[in-house]
């Protein structure tokens, strides 16, 4: 037992070395983390967009088509681009300088009063998701809120009183309650996401680099030598490095970059400790055995690279996992991202526990068991490979 | 000169065609991480997403509300629960995405002239998800909250003209334009592959030059190009280019179409545009490969440059809603000023006259890179003359 230990130290010392020898290594691992954290996370730092630029076209030029513009650019999503008619509304979305258009057409104000329904038109580049979500939403509610108070005023008219009047207006409303995410942002919902991410992704690049690089050289015989001819605790020993290193990434973003980007943790540092601590315990054999397949480091860092984007859309984080097709499903299981970020999501995000994620956390046990044993037999092959290489 | 950057040409297709490093990027990852993404958004739309109803009215207008919402295509009647605790339990474990809640006494309440509020609790720490369900659940209940100013003013014997007029005085007709029912299949499979073979192109140019450094064929390849640099350049680019027409028709005769709803083989504009952001890349990458010698450290150049485009570009979230210096960043990269032009080009279909600012912009990234690794690199083929001597 002792020795094994002082095995892994010795495995654990040599990766120091490695590192802190290689470039390439140490751009992954030191530069990497802490750079894509505050870059990435810079970009949702308003986390909501604001100000979307929409062209209004007023034909009506009324009191009231006026009031709708005005108030229409005192949204905080809203701001308005005028524009001389239809025709110059739409050049300016096509040329980009706005993301739809209002046309307000002439005698608005006319029907309103003379309580006939007026018609307004609003069209909004839906190839942009965000501001032409974001925009139809303000508008319809603007619309919506224009039109209370004309029946509140109808119903003053009326006889009633203010209470009463202001009841008719609007009998049943919609009480809305964004949980979890109270402003809805983009930013607040990706952040944690992509920190996660980032710690995985050069996690896994580093490490499978690291295992190419001693392939690449025919090292493997001496690192199973200097691990007391074990597999596991050559895997061990390289992999602790990775683990230390990355638990100490893993406490500075959870408290620096969550603070600077005000991103809020509802859950319990214990739960979220340990669900790294299985997380990367799961991608240290991943990364291991994914290096042991890999031809060299040149390739390590090509391949691995183009894994970022598709593991972080099939993890069931920014596409719902019930929404992939089966076969993706299967695949996404495979990959240790989709149970980590059940757990780590319902515990910052939601405040949820342990307890809450148990199904999750099991699946993560599983792969972390399922990935040991690739690894140690891609070790194992390369090791027998390299030693007959060398006789 | 012609014959030259030909044989430069040919000699690079031989590479790329045995070297792992060039044709595993550059011929087998393309067709994989087009598929990928295709087949992620097969499904295009989140449908019936799990949500609990709490209804504390029990009458048959929460009844008829119940109906509608199921009717929706994202939303899915899975539970009924009793208290507000519960419902947050179930969003913590994930067994529901939103909840709605109906009040006691829902319907005396409207009868009595009493405000009504129905509550929509939707989880938006998954804000796909939380949006479709927010949307669809408005429409209905602000669809029925009008249904019933309506049938009280019917009530009072007001005409029906008049009364819709008094429900909604101002009629508001949305256009969703270019992707009207916010399918994301369409949306993010074209940007998503776009960025991709931009990547592929930039992480193997970066290594086309310094390779053949750290190998001892750069002489062999200066005799070839009888020193000059230009031949060198433009032979290599060439084969990148051809390549990444490839990548071309694969994604536009394949992929496109049969994921995204696009245009087979694209259009004219998309395939200038699509050259003026492969040009701009190899320049850019072929530069990095000059200027640094070590081939792993310009392949993590490679991979530090060219990885966050995505995101930068303003493809999902919208560069004016970034701080000025990721604005700036983003422009560093010639997959932004794509972007911008790739939604004209792609989504509306527009001519290249509304391009004119993009095209300027990706032209630039040429005019600034091509020259700086000529310098460079003409400048070590001199050195190595000299060696030679």
């Amino acid at each position: 037992m002792f020795n094994t230990f002082r095995n892994i130290i010795k495995v654990f010392l040599r990766e120091i070395k490695l590192v802190g020898t290689d470039h390439s290594l140490l751009l992954t691992l030191l530069l990497a983390p802490v750079f894509y954290a505050f870059f990435y996370g810079s970009i949702y730092k308003f986390k909501v967009e604001e100000k979307v630029l929409l062209a209004v076209a007023d034909d009506d030029k009324s009191e009231l088509s006026r009031t709708f513009v005005s108030e229409l650019n005192k949204m905080q999503i809203a701001s308005v681009v005028g524009a001389t008619s239809l025709q110059d509304a739409k050049e300016k979305m096509y040329y980009g300088d706005c993301q739809g258009f209002l046309y307000i057409p002439s005698g608005l104000e006319k029907k309103v009063l003379g309580l006939q329904q007026a018609d307004i038109v609003l069209a909004v580049n839906a190839a942009r998701f965000l501001p032409s979500s974001e925009l139809a939403g303000a508008v319809t509610t603007l619309a919506l809120t224009v039109g209370a108070g004309v029946r509140l005023k109808y119903n003053e008219m009326q006889g009633y009183n203010t209470q009463m009047a202001m009841q008719e207006t609007q009998p049943v409303n919609l009480d809305y309650r964004p949980v979890f995410n109270s402003r809805s942002s983009y930013g607040a919902f990706l952040l944690p996401g992509l920190l996660a991410l980032i710690l995985q992704q050069t996690l896994l690049i580093g490490l499978a680099e690291s295992v190419a690089l001693d392939k690449e050289r025919g090292l493997i015989p001496s690192v199973i030598q200097l691990a007391g001819g074990s597999f596991s605790a050559a895997l061990w020993g390289k992999g602790l490095f990775y683990l230390l290193l990355y638990g100490c990434y893993t406490l500075f973003f959870l408290n620096v970059n969550y603070s600077i980007l005000e991103i809020p943790f509802r859950g319990h540092v214990g739960d979220v400790a340990f669900v790294f601590f299985l997380f990367f315990l799961t991608l240290i054999p991943l990364g291991v055995w994914l290096g042991t397949i890999i031809p060299n480091q040149l390739m390590a860092a090509q391949i691995m690279v183009f894994s970022t984007y598709p593991v972080f859309l099939i993890a069931g984080y920014a596409w719902p996992y019930e929404a992939l097709p089966v076969f993706m499903q299967g695949l996404s299981s495979l990959i240790p991202t989709t149970p980590f970020m059940k757990v780590y999501i319902s515990i910052v995000q939601m405040g949820g526990t342990l307890s809450d994620n148990v199904e999750a956390i099991i699946h993560l046990i599983m792969l972390c068991g399922l990935y040991a044993l690739l690894a140690i037999w891609g070790i194992r092959r390369l090791n027998k490979n390299q030693q007959s290489l060398s006789l | 000169m012609i014959k030259t950057v030909f044989n430069i040409t040919i000699r690079e297709w031989k590479r790329i065609l045995s070297r792992p490093q060039l044709y595993v990027v550059l011929l087998i990852v393309p067709p994989v991480i087009c598929f990928l993404y295709g087949f992620i958004y097969e499904k295009e739309f989140a449908r019936d997403l799990p949500v609990a109803i709490w209804d504390e009215s029990n009458s048959p207008l929460s009844r008829q509300f119940t109906f509608m919402l199921e009717e929706t295509e994202s939303i899915h009647i899975t539970r009924q629960v009793h208290s507000a605790v519960e419902l947050k339990q179930l969003m913590e474990r994930g067994e529901i995405q939103a909840g709605i809640h109906f009040p006691k006494r829902m319907d005396d309440d409207i009868k009595s002239r009493r405000t009504v509020y129905i509550t929509l609790y939707t989880n938006t720490s998954m804000v796909v998800t939380g949006k479709l369900i927010y949307k669809d659940a408005a429409k209905v209940l602000i669809t029925a909250g009008s249904g019933v100013i309506l049938q009280k003013f019917v009530k009072t014997g007001m005409a029906e003209d008049k009364a819709m007029a008094l429900v909604q005085p101002i009629r508001l007709t949305t256009y969703f334009l270019y992707n009207a029912q916010y399918n994301y299949m369409k949306y993010l499979v074209p940007g998503l592959i776009a960025m991709g073979l931009q990547m592929i192109i930039l992480m193997v140019t970066v290594i086309v030059i310094n390779e053949e450094e750290k190998d001892g064929t750069i002489g062999e390849l200066k005799v070839m190009a009888k020193g000059a640099a230009s031949n060198i350049m433009i032979g290599k680019g060439l084969a990148y280019l051809g390549a990444s027409w490839l990548h071309y028709l694969l994604a536009t005769c394949i992929v496109y179409p049969f994921f995204a709803q696009g245009q087979i083989g694209g259009s004219v504009s998309l395939f200038i545009l699509f050259n003026l952001l492969i040009i701009a890349c190899i320049s850019i990458g072929m530069m990095i490969s000059i200027l640094v010698s070590d081939v792993m450290v310009a392949c993590d150049l490679g991979v530090f440059y060219t990885s966050p485009a995505f995101v930068f570009s303003g493809f999902t979230f919208p560069r004016w809603g970034m701080p000025w210096y990721d604005q700036f960043y983003a422009w560093i990269m010639p997959f932004a000023p794509f972007v911008d032009g790739f939604f004209k080009v792609f989504f509306m279909e527009l001519p290249l006259k509304y391009l004119h600012h993009e095209m300027g912009v990706l032209l630039l990234y040429t005019i600034i890179a091509f020259p700086i690794g000529l310098f460079v690199l003409q400048h070590k083929l001199n050195k190595l003359s000299l060696q030679h001597v």
